[in-house]
């Protein structure tokens, strides 16, 4: 039924294959989604390539871009983790980018958007976990444990408590990961779904044109807060690992 | 020679400012609105991983559907907790 339609606002989620490939029966296949992650690399490598390339002490913009981004993810990483987490910056840092221009690239008419896919942001979101809890128990020892059971709480409660601590600990994955992709899908079916509406009305279609003006800035602001809200997530949960006790 | 002394002092004074704001403990002060747009997906993750667990559990051990109604309820709680945690550490700033 969707395919009869011209006005289709899923479309833009299809997954379609560009070369085929194999390997002991599993697919591998390099699709539109594996391109446009192969854009954001190239778009956050040119900026950095193309900014750092003269070095001069009166940067020029390209040099301000990426020196302000440098800044703004480390200024992050030691309000949210202190200096023990600079170790870490290297990957904070590149999460941030492929995250943010995966968000950006996917605004421009007739591109995908990778991270509108639950697999990818719960494949970001999983590895980050399970990062995060090796993290924990290698600086904590066995005492990560303790992160399950509060200090304070009388030891009859402790069957009712841990069970709860432990699933809220295993939810933080999940709703890392659910609250990126949700916002990139809602967001870009609501733009397509006006832009539709614009088609439909004719002549009237001003006035959705207006709203989806506005509406684009609003997904401009979100694509740049979805990429800041996952990683300072991240730093938290990196700063809960590497400080259990607070 | 006035005019210089009291430069130095600012300076000092904003080279201290500095020190502060970059030192190793500064607090932690998680920005609100990273903490407003989590509240809402931390309730249906937390309530999805325990209705996970609880059908998992009642799978292995074939006793549907009493781990299923114990872990939503834990899930549930969990959710609670994680939307607590965060309502909290709003007041905070």
């Amino acid at each position: 039924m969707a395919a009869d339609n011209p006005i289709d606002p899923i479309h833009q989620f299809e997954i379609s294959k560009i070369a085929e490939m194999q390997i002991a029966g599993i697919d591998i296949s390099f699709t539109n989604s594996s391109l446009f992650m192969v854009f954001a690399i190239a778009a956050t490598m040119t900026l950095f390539i193309l900014g750092l390339s003269k070095r001069s002490i009166i940067p020029n913009r390209m040099q301000m871009l990426s020196e302000l981004s440098y800044n703004f993810i480390a200024n992050m990483l030691r309000d949210q983790v202190g200096d023990q987490g600079r170790a870490y910056f290297p990957f904070i840092f590149s999460l941030f980018m492929f995250i943010f221009f995966c968000n950006f690239i996917g605004l421009i008419p007739y591109t995908f958007t990778v991270t509108s896919h639950l697999i990818v942001t719960f494949a970001f979101a999983g590895l980050i976990f399970l990062a995060v809890t090796i993290i924990g128990f290698m600086k904590n020892g066995l005492g990560y444990l303790r992160i399950f059971y509060p200090s304070g709480i009388p030891i009859f409660l402790a069957p009712l408590i841990v069970p709860i601590e432990i699933i809220s600990y295993l939810s933080k994955p999940i709703s890392l990961s659910v609250r990126l992709c949700a916002n990139m899908l809602a967001g870009h079916s609501i733009l397509k779904i006006f832009a539709g509406f614009i088609v439909m009305l004719g002549f009237l279609g001003f006035a959705p044109l207006i709203f989806l003006v506005v509406l684009y800035a609003l997904e401009t602001l979100i694509a740049a807060l979805q990429a800041y809200i996952f990683t300072i997530l991240t730093c938290i949960y990196l700063n809960d690992a590497l400080h259990p006790d607070h | 020679m006035s005019s210089d002394q009291n430069d130095i002092r600012n300076l000092q004074e904003k080279i201290q400012a500095a020190k502060k704001s970059s030192s190793p403990d500064a607090p932690n002060t998680p920005k609100p609105i990273g903490k407003i747009m989590k509240v809402v997906v931390e309730i249906v993750a937390a309530m999805a991983v325990g209705l996970g667990i609880g059908i998992l559990a009642d799978n292995y051990f074939e006793t549907r559907p009493l781990f299923i109604i114990i872990f939503f309820l834990l899930g549930s709680a969990a959710g609670i907790l994680n939307v607590f945690r965060v309502a909290k550490s709003l007041q905070n700033n």
